[in-house]
């Protein structure tokens, strides 16, 4: 059984190492023995193209985790806390997002924001086409660590006299901040790296991934063997950390050893 | 501090709290998911011409679907290939979330983030990777024709490459899902089982799978649905002969600008997707499930 487990990291991960090693490499067809060059790095920190890409991914992600966050976090407390008729209602509309694809997602919007509001597409209405799948992500991840919450040291605040706002930001916030940083992580990297619901609302304004995907329409180069393995890079990054934090116990981000 | 006027009332209203905090997201939710769903399927009755869209009320774009082969083709090969990856998907992925949660022990937690964690790295980054391993300048490839053999046919442009492709992109999906569900599973009830004399297959097929149901129907629709849309594996691993309808729809809103016609094959995906969700929701009986609800802990 073993061996079938590690067949399947095998497989998902022999791509993603060729790729690094070969982003590496003079010739990218066959590069062995490897002949190391970073000539593919520098040609892509030099390109005004993937530079302007990345400028627009990063307020793109940004703007887009930032709302979901937001959204997602006020959702999962109102779920949680305060009982409702309405619960199984909102529950449903948070995770419907999930269950419909990208490319229905981007070209919905897209129709919706032309035809029905009159807006030309830019970069607010990518942030917010990115921020419907980001909620559902970041309500899942936050809602995990929100059912552990002990919601009577609310009612304690209270009794002593604090305002829901003040008890939010004073007990609340300092207990469940690891979950809301995961969302944002999540959401982020989400938007980061998506082509389709974001490509259909930008017009012309290029994203990395919509770079990428116009690079590889004319076959593969070696600029995106290193935009790959440096977006792999960036991605395992992110991971290591909140593993490492979570198995160190410094910060739970809900896990309780699974 | 707390008055008694109408504003105190509505802060103390636990009804209107949930509003105010579930709301927005709700809210936002409706106009930005279901709103543009709606509207693709207003748009999908109405008539395109030179990149406009008129209001003239007709089923011609349904039509057209049903009638031209072509769009028949997609609709069935994408189907087909979304059936197929899901069941792969399936059979690959239930050993290794079984063997992560019943085996992994301390190193749980890292073998699944690490299954995890290349799904985050993007479509179009993973299909790049792919096509350097299994593409016509790939390693594969490329070695075979350093030892003086042929490439591989069938993993060039092909519909299994494309296949091949997208159980790669959704494996994590799967496993992630049933793994999840896995996590709150009892394996001591397969020790009982042992006890009362049945064979380990017997045990899985009667108790390990029924229990776990929900996280393999959760996977299964988390991976077929984005399957049966999907436009940029097909396009840069598949064949002329690998055509989606993810593709075609792309175009739609793309190329042609066809956008009625486009917004037609967007709602008979979205109903395709609809009718699978209904059709295992009966199946689903929370209450077999391992999952006593984390909420009442």
């Amino acid at each position: 059984m073993s061996v079938g487990l590690g067949t399947m990291y095998v497989f998902l991960y022999a791509p993603i190492f060729y790729v690094i090693y070969t982003s590496f490499a003079a010739d990218i067809v066959w590069p062995f023995p490897l002949s190391f060059t970073v000539a593919a790095y520098a040609d892509l920190f030099d390109s005004s193209l993937y530079g302007e890409a990345l400028a627009n991914s990063l307020k793109l992600a940004t703007g887009s985790a930032a709302l979901s966050t937001i959204l997602a976090a006020a959702g999962a407390i109102g779920v949680l806390r305060y009982r409702s008729r309405r619960r199984g209602l909102v529950l449903f509309l948070f995770i419907a997002p999930l269950f419909v694809a990208d490319l229905l997602i981007g070209i919905s919007i897209l129709a919706f924001n032309a035809r029905v509001l009159g807006l030309p597409g830019n970069l607010y209405s990518a942030m917010a086409a990115n921020a419907v799948q980001g909620t559902s992500f970041g309500f899942l991840i936050i809602l995990a660590q929100l059912v552990r919450y002990n919601w009577d040291m609310d009612d304690a605040a209270m009794v002593f006299g604090a305002r829901p706002w003040r008890c939010f930001i004073e007990i609340t916030l300092p207990t469940i901040w690891p979950s809301l940083l995961g969302a944002y992580l999540i959401s982020f990297i989400l938007a980061f790296n998506n082509l389709e619901i974001s490509f259909y609302n930008l017009g012309a304004i290029p994203t990395l991934p919509s770079v990428a995907w116009g690079s590889l329409r004319f076959g593969l180069g070696p600029e995106l063997f290193a935009l790959a393995a440096l977006v792999n890079l960036f991605v395992f990054t992110v991971f290591a950390i909140m593993y490492g934090l979570m198995r160190t116990g410094l910060v739970k981000f809900g896990y309780r050893g699974l | 501090m707390s008055g008694l006027g109408p504003l105190s009332t509505f802060k103390r209203n636990p009804e209107l709290r949930f509003v105010g905090l579930a709301g927005p997201g709700a809210i936002f939710i409706v106009v930005s998911l279901l709103l543009p769903l709606l509207s693709i399927v207003v748009f999908s009755f109405w008539r395109t011409e030179s990149y406009e869209l008129y209001a003239d009320w007709t089923f011609d774009n349904y039509r057209t679907l049903l009638s031209e082969a072509a769009y028949r083709t997609f609709f069935l090969r994408s189907l087909i290939t979304a059936i197929i990856v899901t069941v792969v998907c399936m059979l690959c992925g239930w050993p290794v979330a079984y063997f992560i949660a019943r085996h992994g022990g301390r190193y749980r937690l890292l073998l699944v983030l690490a299954l995890a964690a290349p799904f985050f790295t993007g479509a179009i980054l993973r299909i790049t990777a792919l096509q350097g391993l299994l593409g016509p300048i790939g390693l594969i490839n490329m070695a075979l024709n350093v030892v003086g053999l042929a490439p591989i046919e069938a993993l060039m442009y092909t519909q299994l490459a494309s296949g091949l492709g997208l159980v790669y992109l959704f494996v994590p999906f799967m496993v992630t899902a049933i793994y999840l569900s896995l996590v709150n599973f009892n394996f001591e009830l397969l020790e009982v089982a042992k006890i009362n004399g049945a064979r380990p297959w017997r045990a899985f097929f009667e108790i390990t799978w029924p229990l776990n149901w929900i996280g393999t129907a959760i996977g299964m629709i988390l991976v077929f649905i984005p399957c049966l849309a999907n436009a940029l594996t097909p396009r840069f691993l598949g064949g002329p002969d690998a055509t989606s309808f993810g593709m075609s729809l792309s175009q739609q809103f793309g190329e042609t600008g066809t956008w009625a016609l486009g917004s037609a094959m967007g709602v008979s995906l979205f109903g395709a997707s609809v009718l699978v969700i209904l059709c295992l929701k009966p199946t689903i009986r929370l209450k077999r499930s391992g999952f006593t609800g984390a909420m009442t802990q």
